[in-house]
């Protein structure tokens, strides 16, 4: 039970963290697949950072190539988009940096320095570099699809063990609370 | 602030460019590798000689420079799937046999010089690894096509 717990822990934790990253300030709106249909109808002159993320651990393209029955093209895809997601991030995380130490500099000059701004900003630029590091890790030791990933395996592990308990009750109660999540 | 007039006439150039010259294009991937032909290797500078004669220099200029970062970023939004059809109509547009046009694709990478100046380094990366991607699908394709073409082949000796 307790493994269990942790393990869902995890997964809900990762998925919040990335949620985290790719929400703007100003309450973007979500990347949905509505998104993906207006990129691909609309003129424009830029893709927005969501619409780019959306498009780096698109679902849509892993099933195309999982269609496929390929091993080897599974692989060269996983490889193609860990790269690519890894470089989203570390370029991200340094953009972060870049801003961080021009901020610094200015308000090295700055005579009314606001104590409690600047520390706000200090925690939301650690909790960011966390993120990109966790990020990475994560792309790095479980792929581009890492969240999701480990998300169903959770879920995978949760009904395995409510398979495996041998208390009725408590069995049939992971098995309905499976039932009702998936739905 | 840009003149109006200005404004004006490079959007007459931008739509002469689309009405008459891209849209006798028949694919994203075909306007964009000849949007990208128009412009010089050393100096990054776009050129086109009708559209110059028309509207003068700096406004072909910024009008096909806007166009080919209008169908860079439609094909950076395409899905894998959307990808690989467009690049199977660019390669029977090129006439060129499919395993010779694949292999000098993947060989040579000409797709690199097909990307605009100044835009998003993820943006040029995710582009670059989908080509990659798509051409390996080709091939993937074409491979299975020849498998299941000797299978068949080889049926009526089989059954002898």
């Amino acid at each position: 039970m307790m493994t269990m717990s942790i393990f869902i822990g995890v997964a809900v934790l990762l998925v919040l963290l990335l949620l985290l990253l790719t929400r703007s300030e100003d309450g973007e709106e979500s990347a949905s697949a509505e998104g993906a249909d207006r990129i691909r109808r609309e003129s424009r002159d830029t893709l927005q950072p969501w619409e780019i993320i959306l498009r780096i651990f698109s679902r849509e393209d892993r099933e195309f190539i999982l269609r496929m029955r390929s091993p080897r093209m599974l692989r060269i895809y996983q490889e193609e988009r860990r790269r690519v997601a890894l470089h989203w991030v570390r370029r991200t995380s340094c953009e972060v940096g870049e801003i961080m130490r021009t901020h610094r500099l200015a308000s090295r000059q700055s005579e009314n320095l606001d104590g409690a701004r600047e520390a706000k900003l200090l925690f939301q630029y650690l909790r960011l570099q966390f993120v990109c590091g966790l990020l990475a890790f994560l792309i790095r030791m479980f792929g581009p699809h890492a969240l999701s990933d480990l998300a169903s395996y959770t879920g995978e592990l949760y009904q395995r063990l409510g398979r495996a308990l041998p208390d009725g009750g408590v069995a049939s109660h992971l098995a309905t609370t499976e039932d009702t999540a998936t739905r | 602030m840009s003149d109006p007039g200005t404004i004006v006439t490079m959007n007459n150039a931008y739509d002469d460019l689309l009405r008459r010259t891209l849209a006798s294009v028949q694919c994203d991937l075909a306007r964009l590798i000849y949007l990208a032909s128009t412009r010089d290797y050393n100096s990054g500078m776009y050129h086109h000689e009708g559209l110059c004669a028309r509207y003068g220099a700096e406004q072909a200029r910024e009008a096909l420079q806007a166009a080919h970062r209008e169908i860079f970023f439609r094909l950076v939004g395409l899905t894998l799937e959307e990808l690989v059809e467009e690049l199977e109509v660019y390669v029977r547009l090129s006439r060129e046999a499919p395993t010779g046009f694949i292999h000098a694709w993947q060989e040579l990478e000409p797709y690199r010089l097909a990307v605009p100046m100044e835009v998003d380094s993820t943006m040029v990366q995710l582009f670059l690894s989908n080509i990659r991607l798509a051409l390996e699908i080709l091939r993937f394709r074409q491979g299975q096509g020849q498998g299941r073409r000797s299978t068949s082949s080889l049926q009526p000796l089989l059954g002898r």
